[in-house]
């Protein structure tokens, strides 16, 4: 109960941080802590292949495009923010908080748990003898990913 | 070798930036375009005998051992690559001299074969989770090529389009989830016939309500189109003719068709919802088209308006309903794929888009013209083009199953549409020739011969429709008139 609690704590932590953080670059990390976090409860609660997921392509994928994007942007000009995001989000978040602990306990009752089973064995198995079709789709999107930031930041290319 | 379709493009892909160091211009040329006669030359004669005997089913295997890649093919799927080969072809074609100016070839085909990758996969994919993410292949690389020209209006048109589009995954991807809470599985076969077993009516109709709006985006029917118009016409012209004639139909129309008919089953409810949809689709996108001054605008509309025919067509749900649809998507996709050429051809040598400033361009280019008025009457279902026999088919079928207003809508929807093409074909290239364009030449070799391909096709398949319905459609339609029992009893792994 503890570990659970100290990891949906860090996964609302880390969310909270990736959206409130001004550098780009931490941001996107702490969202890949986010995910990482994520995929970790989801292994706990018994989900394997949707802990693969978040933890492969989130944490894992997504983060380096995200990375490598940043890397190429330049540290121009400052781009001024609306000051709406310092106060809206904040309100939101402390909302959504008390509504959840109103209602959800309540709501969650309501629902039948569904009979857990199915999706066992280790990460390499789902990965490898479950989902390798998905593979050879992520392949394609790590391509495509790449293939997007090397055609987008192409320089002088056009007009040499 | 099924997975070929997937893997050739991706494997060519990969190689072609590392080739694009040494040769800038032909090896790219030659490769991208050599990759995809190929898949052409393999789906339209080797495909035929492979589902000769029913659907290929494929399970791969690594050094003796299987792993966990399932494809499958059969009538439908062979119809969607077919169509994906022939106008992936034609605008590779045209690329070779289209993107000149642009730079950056090698990367630009690149992207290119990834999305034809990425459509092939999902057409072959038998399990929901890998049509999502092969919808996602194609969708990245199609952000980054709409946003090629890294002009402001592509780059907002790309950022557009990428926010809906990640809003329809979400859909998608929240009733995948949906579906997988209640079968416990992906798989096409499988959650169909656990489906029927179930008989969770209310939980299916929440799944669809997703699906219908996550596809409904993708395929850009109305009230989801608003990205479409900007997104189709911003983007270089070989992609516009890509993204209209293919990608909304594979990633929009195909997708959903084997979703809601093979693995949920047609409900006469959803039935219901499918053809009006189709027929707002059609009927507001026509008159939208009516009153554009841009060329590829007029065009991106009316994709919207002939995907309506489709998804009317499909909705029916009788067999030849379906195979009207069918017939529709595939000859719309030539048809919008050779028009959008046709205006990139306009476009490279005029320097412009708005319809008012272009006239007389027929005296000028008469290759371009003619093949314009081709695909223009073609879509407008004028005998004996292709586009004619399709659309007769679905009003029969409407009037057939009972459904005269509809039919009603969608004849007088036909002639709205002879109207707008005839408005572009006169204000573009019949008419005085505007002084500004007297030095304009007919577009380059590889532009004008891909054209004249897709019209060769249009007018070929328009005089013998019925063996091409024979050998191409009525497979296709079989599979989806065959409903569930089509994937549970032959899709078993």
């Amino acid at each position: 109960m503890i570990v659970q609690t100290a990891l949906l704590v860090g996964l609302v932590l880390f969310s909270v941080l990736a959206i409130l953080l001004r550098d780009l670059l931490k941001s996107a990390i702490s969202l890949a802590a986010a995910s990482l976090f994520l995929g970790i409860i989801f292994f706990r609660m018994n989900a394997p292949y949707a802990g693969v997921f978040e933890i492969s392509v989130v944490a894992g994928l997504i983060t380096v495009l995200f990375i490598l994007t940043i890397a190429l942007t330049k540290a121009g000009d400052e781009v001024r923010e609306s000051r709406a995001v310092n106060w809206v989000f904040p309100l939101f978040f402390v909302a959504f908080i008390i509504i959840d602990a109103l209602v959800m306990k309540g709501l969650l009752r309501k629902i039948p748990a569904l009979a857990s089973g199915a999706e066992t064995g280790t990460f390499g198995d789902v990965l490898w003898k479950g989902r390798t079709f998905d593979l050879v789709g992520q392949i394609a999107v790590i391509l495509a990913g790449v293939f997007a930031v090397l055609a987008l930041f192409r320089k002088g290319d056009k007009h040499d | 070798m099924i997975i070929l379709f997937v893997a050739l493009p991706l494997v060519v892909a990969g190689i072609l930036p590392l080739v694009g160091k040494v040769s800038r211009r032909v090896v790219p040329d030659l490769l991208a375009n050599a990759a995809l006669l190929f898949l052409l030359v393999y789906a339209a004669i080797a495909g035929r005998h492979l589902i000769a005997g029913g659907p290929v089913l494929q399970q791969l295997s690594w050094f003796g051992e299987p792993v966990a890649i399932r494809l499958a093919l059969d009538g439908f799927s062979l119809l969607m690559l077919l169509a994906i080969a022939l106008v992936g072809l034609a605008a590779c074609l045209f690329s070779i001299d289209y993107m000149e100016h642009y730079g950056a070839k090698a990367n630009y085909y690149a992207l290119f074969l990834v999305m034809i990758a990425g459509m092939n996969g999902l057409v072959l994919a038998t399990d929901l989770f890998n049509v999502y993410l092969f919808m996602e292949v194609a969708a990245v690389a199609s952000y980054a090529l709409v946003a090629f020209g890294l002009g402001r209006d592509e780059l907002e048109a790309a950022f557009k389009y990428l926010m809906l589009s990640v809003v329809a995954t979400a859909f998608i991807l929240i009733s995948v989830a949906v579906i997988f809470g209640m079968t416990g599985s992906l798989d096409f076969a499988a959650v169909a016939k656990a489906l029927q077993e179930l008989n969770a009516g209310a939980a299916v109709g929440v799944a669809s309500a997703f699906f219908l709006m996550g596809f409904g985006l993708k395929a850009a029917l109305i009230p989801f189109h608003a990205w479409l118009p900007d997104a189709h016409p911003s983007a270089p012209a070989p992609i516009s003719a890509v993204l209209s004639g293919l990608l909304i139909k594979v990633s929009g129309v195909y997708a959903m068709t084997r979703i809601f008919l093979n693995v949920f089953g047609l409900t006469p409810a959803l039935s219901t919802v499918l053809m009006s949809l189709g027929a707002l689709s059609m009927v507001v996108a026509a008159f939208l088209a009516l009153g554009q001054k841009d060329m590829k605008r007029m065009l991106a509309y009316s994709s919207i308006s002939q995907v309506g025919y489709v998804v009317l067509g499909i909705g029916i749900g009788t067999p030849l309903g379906i195979a009207g649809g069918l017939f529709h998507l595939f000859n719309h996709a030539l048809a919008k794929g050779l028009l959008f050429l046709t205006s990139g051809s306009v476009q490279q040598a005029t320097g412009t888009r708005n319809l008012d400033e272009m006239g007389g361009l027929a005296k000028r280019m008469p290759i371009t013209a003619a093949t314009n008025l081709v695909g223009a009457l073609s879509i407008a279902g004028v005998p004996p083009l292709n586009g004619f026999w399709s659309k007769l088919i679905i009003i029969i079928a409407l009037v057939q199953s009972g459904h005269p207003v509809f039919a009603v809508i969608a004849v007088l929807t036909s002639v709205l549409t002879l109207w707008y093409y005839l408005l572009m074909q006169r204000k573009a290239f019949f008419g005085k020739l505007n002084e500004k364009w007297a030095a304009v030449k007919e577009a380059p070799f590889w532009m004008t011969a891909a054209t004249v391909f897709l019209a060769l096709l249009c007018v070929g398949i328009g005089i013998l429709f019925s063996s091409t319905v024979t050998t191409w459609i009525q497979p296709a339609a079989d599979v989806l008139a065959d409903g569930v029992h089509a994937v549970i009893g032959s899709w078993g792994f």
